[in-house]
């Protein structure tokens, strides 16, 4: 038998279907209009330099939490995935279980905050949002929510001020950065870090699109364009698909000096697992983790593989942790149907047992 | 805009004349040379023309993106048909679909023959990743991606390496020299870029064997591939999971890296060449910027310090009952700035600002 059966009459159907879909898609395209991205409405409450501290506005039919919850996300692309739409929100899912929720927004760094190191944006500016919310809510600690780069930085400012965090939840969080399942960790180990970033001063966004899309180069910059065709037709799916277009591509520069830090420090030499992080002239040490911990990865992601998150087992000195994995990717857990119903409800549950 | 001037039954019709003309060519004979370009993608390209000037700037991008794939998408489809009309026998499906086979890896090696134009037009969908290296270094730089990809490199590496050790001589010794260094540096991105290509090339010829166990082994389960769409998908599932073996290999790392090496170092020397340049004109450089962006931050982050430390002082001294109040040399000492932090909520107020009106979305 041979397998290939594409009859030239069927072969030509196809092409005119693809070619209707795609003149007719053109038309929701036409009308999608402007983008909107983080749709739960927001307060600015504090800022410096180019961080803005969000505060979401609650729902007024929810009992409220006392301990707020301080959202920290990387500095890799942009926050919003947390909020792109009405339907698919962490944040608006957290509200609904009762949390007072803020966000901090790093903005989009130029060549003047080139400067910056983890030491400043960890002892800094975090800690000053932390500070912040204590004083609003007259508390002494606060819960902490970070999610994947934003995670690790959380386990180090929870590492070093201890008496400020309530509880904290880490989610698609790299701890282990050399898993061998790790293809970006394996990517960056024969770049000469201290050269980029001594040629490129910060670096660009289009550097970090380009390796993030380097992953799985044919499907994501090739196969799903053919496959968003078939749904061309809805508005819906078409603005949707738009969001995370938008998302995808909107990476901000990062701080030269971070970069430089994270990068040798974490994934060259996996500083973070061997307890030998130093943040300014401070070590790092997760034992000085008491808090409750909750720990979420993603079982099929492709940028913090599942072992490198589940590698905080054992490392804090918290007698409460908990591991919560969920079947899907590294954005599903964000912006999945199923993630709306499992995680975001999972983590204010949690959160509220111990608040 | 209306629906019929967007999308316009002639341009279907003249895809579906091109495709009944294809058909008819093809059950009278194997192995004709394609057109150039199809009249289906010469038909969509005008139709984008007309249109597209109404769409916004991301819509246009999003568009381009799906027409590209669709070009892509039905150039294997024809590539893999074509030839397949003209077979009667099992095994004359089999000889035709080497002879396609053959002819992918062709466009690997380099060895296509210019009557393998559409060919070609398969296999830019490889070129993907590559691409988007050289779109993304382009956006950094200011010599253009594809120059620097497409200057021949082994032929002349002998000569130019000779002629760049040679000493520079004369007053303008050290701009020689720094023009030496550049276009070693040049080469050695060259060398570089080649060798990634060359792994990507390793790497398609991989794929397409890749293919060809999957459709063998399609035939040993009795299952067809009766459509464009799912011999197109499994040709991606095919790239990504070859992709996928030799990309976490130690040999891609050295790759990788090397690529990203050599182009820094390029970049490096560039930019100390335009700092050269501008200090000869009294304008600032670059490294003189960053010398002051450092030593800006460091009197920042030592002032918020300061600041910090200010308010818990003043507000350890607020909590003291009158009479007791330390004096402010005591107050200062690291040990009472200490007693103050844990005792005191903290309190900020020149370092940030706090937002006192709620802002809209």
């Amino acid at each position: 038998m041979f397998p290939i059966e594409i009859r030239p009459d069927k072969l030509s159907e196809e092409m005119l279907d693809y070619s209707r879909k795609l003149g007719e898609g053109m038309e929701n395209l036409l009308n999608a209009g402007p983008i909107d991205t983080g749709v739960t409405p927001k307060d600015a409450v504090y800022c410096e330099d180019k961080l803005v501290l969000y505060r979401y506005q609650r729902p007024s039919e929810v009992a409220q939490q006392q301990v707020p919850l301080l959202v920290v996300y990387a500095l890799v692309n942009r926050p919003y995935m947390t909020d792109i739409q009405e339907d698919r929100s962490t944040i608006k899912g957290l509200l609904a279980t009762g949390q007072d929720v803020y966000l901090i927004d790093w903005g989009y760094p130029d060549q003047a905050d080139r400067s910056l190191t983890l030491d400043d944006y960890i002892n800094g500016y975090i800690d000053r949002c932390v500070d912040h919310i204590r004083e609003t809510h007259g508390v002494d600690k606060i819960n902490i929510l970070g999610i994947c780069q934003g995670g690790t930085f959380s386990l180090m400012y929870s590492a070093l001020h201890p008496e400020k965090v309530r509880n904290l939840v880490t989610m698609v969080t790299p701890v282990n950065f050399k898993t061998p399942d790790n293809l970006l960790s394996s990517w960056v180990q024969n770049i000469d870090i201290d050269l980029a970033v001594d040629t490129m001063g910060n670096v660009p966004g289009e550097l970090l699109n380009w390796t993030f899309l380097s992953l799985k180069p044919f499907s994501l910059t090739g196969q799903k364009y053919v496959n968003m065709v078939d749904v061309l037709d809805n508005p819906d799916k078409v603005k949707n698909f738009l969001r995370m277009e938008k998302w995808i591509f909107d990476s901000p520069d990062q701080a030269g000096e971070t970069f430089r830090q994270f990068i040798k420090d974490f994934y060259q030499d996996n500083k973070l697992l061997n307890g030998t992080v130093m943040l300014g002239d401070r070590p790092v040490d997760l034992k000085q983790i008491t808090c409750p911990v909750l720990n979420i990865y993603a079982m099929q992601d492709h940028l913090v593989p599942p072992d490198a998150s589940k590698a905080l087992n054992g490392l804090t000195g918290s007698q409460d942790y908990t591991e919560l994995a969920f079947p899907g990717g590294h954005i599903g857990i964000y912006v999945s149907g199923k993630a709306q119903k499992e995680v975001t409800p999972a983590i204010g549950n949690w959160l509220n047992e111990r608040s | 805009m209306s629906k019929q001037t967007l999308f316009n039954e002639d341009w279907l019709k003249l895809q579906q004349k091109y495709w009944e003309g294809l058909t008819e060519m093809s059950q009278k004979a194997m192995g004709m040379s394609a057109p150039k370009q199809s009249p289906w993608e010469a038909a969509m390209e005008q139709w984008w023309r007309a249109v597209s000037p109404a769409a916004s700037n991301p819509a246009q991008d999003f568009m381009q993106r799906m027409m590209d794939q669709g070009k892509n998408f039905f150039a294997m489809a024809e590539q893999f048909t074509k030839p397949l009309a003209g077979a009667d026998t099992a095994s004359d499906g089999w000889e035709m679909l080497n002879k396609t086979l053959e002819q992918m890896q062709n466009a690997f090696t380099g060895a296509l023959g210019d009557g393998d134009e559409s060919v070609r037009r398969m296999m830019g969908f490889w070129e993907m990743p590559l691409d988007n290296w050289q779109r993304m270094m382009s956006s950094m730089s200011p010599v253009p991606g594809d120059f620097l990809r497409n200057m021949p490199h082994d032929q002349v590496k002998d000569s130019m390496n000779r002629m760049l050790s040679a000493p520079g001589l004369g007053y303008t010794r050290e701009e020689q020299a720094s023009y030496q260094d550049l276009i070693r540096r040049n080469l050695d991105y060259q060398r570089a870029m080649q060798e990634y290509a060359g792994f990507f090339n390793k790497l398609g010829m991989k794929s397409v064997e890749r293919m060809r166990e999957f459709v063998q082994s399609r035939a040993e389960k009795g299952e067809s591939i009766d459509s464009a769409r799912s011999l197109y998908d499994s040709w991606i599932s095919c790239c990504e999971a070859v992709y996928a073996d030799e990309v976490g290999t130690p040999e891609y790392a050295r790759i990788h890296g090397q690529l990203v090496n050599a182009q820094m170092a390029l970049k490096k020397r560039m930019s100390v060449m335009v700092d050269e340049t501008l200090g000869t004109m009294n304008m600032p450089t670059r490294s003189e910027l960053r010398t002051l962006q450092d030593r800006l931050q460091e009197t920042r982050r030592e002032n918020k310090q300061l600041r910090r430390d200010l308010d818990m002082i003043k507000r350890r001294i607020a909590h003291v009952p009158a009479g007791d109040a330390p004096s402010a040399s005591a107050a200062a000492t690291p040990s009472g700035a200490d007693a103050a932090k844990k005792k005191a909520a903290p309190r900020k107020k020149a370092v940030a600002k706090t937002i006192a009106k709620p802002s809209s979305t």
